[in-house]
């Protein structure tokens, strides 16, 4: 088991089975979640790790920046530590970005096509 | 010519049917941040009503993120000689959950009804495919685009529905070498469909990184069909013309072998046609110039998300959904269109921050036009997380639909004052409204066999 806290629900905690992805354990304690495909693929459910690790292997949504900028998708993700997490579009401040107007650097892509960043 | 199935003899006879007076479109609140359903929205159009402009109905969704995106007719002119058929049943993808949503809208159009769902993970386990776009039927039968596999992994597929809505399994023999799946449109008398390239769910889905596209990871390529045979016969590689190449129609004639594909990141209008000798030709015959962005690194391109053709096969519409602008051009002559109409209604652009009093989030994106071809409704919001990005002002302000008058004879296109839905105004918060259909069957519905 582990403990999750949600930031911005009044740090409401919730102890969850940390073999099973936390929107399905949120859900089933009664938080309302948004969540669209639940195979890591839409984004829909992401939301903002504050602290702790979690195993996000199967997510193919985000790309390096997000990650690197803490988002997670709750339909795959599991965590592997007690967590601190934002859910909701309320903590989706960074997900979204004109791609115009700023755009990525080949390390920032997805996995599957970014280059390593060059030191 | 009189008969007793759904629909009209001929694209001349659809022309001449009783106006418009009940619209459907969908909104979503999926990516909004407001947890409540996407819905089906029955807009009054009739101009004699008091309740002309306004939302008069709302069937919500059983569930919570679909995004309801496009829509399709369980029968249409396909169907003309057929009586046992009725263009009775709208059907609603939901291109998240997969679920495909089957509403009622004959026994009482005003407030329509869900008759029945296809659940997402039915469609997953029985013919591994999801992302369900564009639904079109032939005859009795009901043909479905879906843009990846049960993991939104491209190129998906086709899903088949027989005409009690039952999953038959997958429609096409062979995908042969597509790499991806967007929209369809056939033209039976030459037997030849015609399908087009988005990305793969897992791409698009999260939004759009302008980089993956130099990755190979969206569509520059349109695909015709041997329709009986249902697998794919030649590809047309069109390069940094054809850039997403999305929204496919053919001409309404159905001896016509023109037809036309919007390419949105290129903005350029793509036509085909089959030569003298039978052999399939394209080329480009619009392009939409890149605009420059004070305060962009980059310029902006028009990204021509849709198009649409007159019943008469005489006008193209389309929208720049970034830079503001909806445009009807002349193509008479399908290889030289001549631009005839323009309106001005959001974009990034700063031309038409206000229409009609209601300050503007998006740009002009999907659009449905009256039968007769002089009235366009347009609505403003493209995909929420594509919203999200380019548009973030949506989550507060909403969508919006608004109505412009074309001139069917002499070409021209000018905003009327007196209609604008404003969907920033509805009851559980500002919903994002999308694909239009009356119906009677539309401009964009209808084959003829």
């Amino acid at each position: 088991m582990r403990t999750i806290t949600i930031a911005n629900r009044d740090g409401e905690t919730f102890e969850v089975n940390s073999k099973r992805p936390i929107l399905e354990t949120l859900r089933d304690q009664g938080v309302d979640l948004p969540f669209g495909c639940k195979y890591g693929g839409c984004i829909t459910c992401a939301a903002k790790l504050i602290s702790g690790k979690v195993d996000q292997n199967r997510q193919v949504a985000l790309n390096n920046r997000q990650i690197n900028d803490g988002y997670i998708i709750l339909c795959v993700a599991r965590p592997l530590t007690d967590i601190t997490i934002e859910i909701g579009v309320e903590s989706h401040g960074n997900l979204y970005r004109n791609p115009f107007l700023d755009p990525l650097k080949p390390h920032e892509l997805k996995a599957d096509i970014a280059t390593p960043k060059e030191v | 010519m009189e008969c007793c199935g759904p629909g009209y003899s001929s694209p001349s006879e659809a022309i001449k049917a009783p106006r418009e007076k009940l619209l459907y479109t969908i909104a979503i609140y999926t990516g909004t941040g407001i947890q409540k359903p996407d819905y089906l929205a029955t807009v009054d159009i009739d101009p004699h009503s008091e309740t002309y402009s306004q939302v008069i109905h709302r069937l919500e969704m059983p569930g919570i993120g679909d995004e309801l995106h496009h829509m399709g007719w369980n029968a249409c002119s396909s169907c003309f000689d057929d009586g046992s058929m009725s263009r009775k049943y709208l059907l609603l993808p939901g291109v998240r959950s997969n679920n495909i949503h089957i509403v009622d809208t004959a026994t009482n159009p005003r407030a329509p009804s869900l008759h029945k769902v296809i659940s997402g993970a039915d469609i997953k386990s029985k013919t591994n495919l999801s992302g369900p776009h564009t639904v079109h039927c032939l005859g009795s039968e009901i043909i479905i685009s879906m843009l990846g596999d049960a993991k939104g992994e491209a190129p998906g597929g086709y899903l088949h529905l027989n005409k009690d809505f039952e999953i038959e399994g997958r429609w096409e023999n062979s995908m042969g070498d597509i790499k991806f799946g967007y929209d369809f449109w056939y033209q039976p008398r030459h037997n030849i469909m015609v399908s087009s390239e988005w990305a793969a769910p897992n791409t698009f889905m999260p939004g759009f990184d302008l980089e993956e596209v130099g990755h190979l990871k969206y569509g520059r390529e349109i695909h015709f069909w041997d329709f009986e045979k249902k697998e794919p016969i030649e590809t047309m590689y069109l390069g940094e013309d054809g850039l997403l190449p999305l929204e496919v129609k053919f001409h309404h004639d159905p001896d016509s072998s023109h037809g036309f594909c919007g390419a949105a990141l290129s903005s350029n209008v793509i036509h085909w046609w089959k030569d003298n000798a039978g052999k399939w030709q394209w080329e480009k015959i619009i392009d939409v110039a890149n605009e420059p962005h004070p305060e962009w690194p980059l310029p902006v391109p028009g990204v021509m998300s849709a198009i649409l053709i007159s019943m008469d096969d005489k006008y193209l519409y389309l929208n720049n959904w970034l830079h503001g602008d909806m445009r009807q051009y002349d193509i008479s002559d399908p290889h030289n269109p001549i631009l005839t109409g323009q309106v001005w209604m959001g974009g990034l652009l700063g031309k038409a921050p206000i229409v009609n009093g209601v300050k503007m989030a998006g740009g002009p994106q999907m659009f449905q036009l009256s039968l007769d071809g002089k009235r366009l409704y347009v609505t403003t919001s493209l995909f929420s997380t594509w919203d999200n990005q380019f548009y973030p002002e949506i989550r507060e302000q909403g969508g919006v639909m608004v109505m412009i008058d074309c001139d069917p004879i002499n070409g021209g296109m000018s905003l009327n004052e007196d209609f604008i839905v404003d969907f920033g105004k509805e009851p559980n918060g500002p919903s994002r409204c999308h694909e239009a259909r009356y119906p009677g069957g539309d401009c964009t519905s209808d084959i003829w066999l």
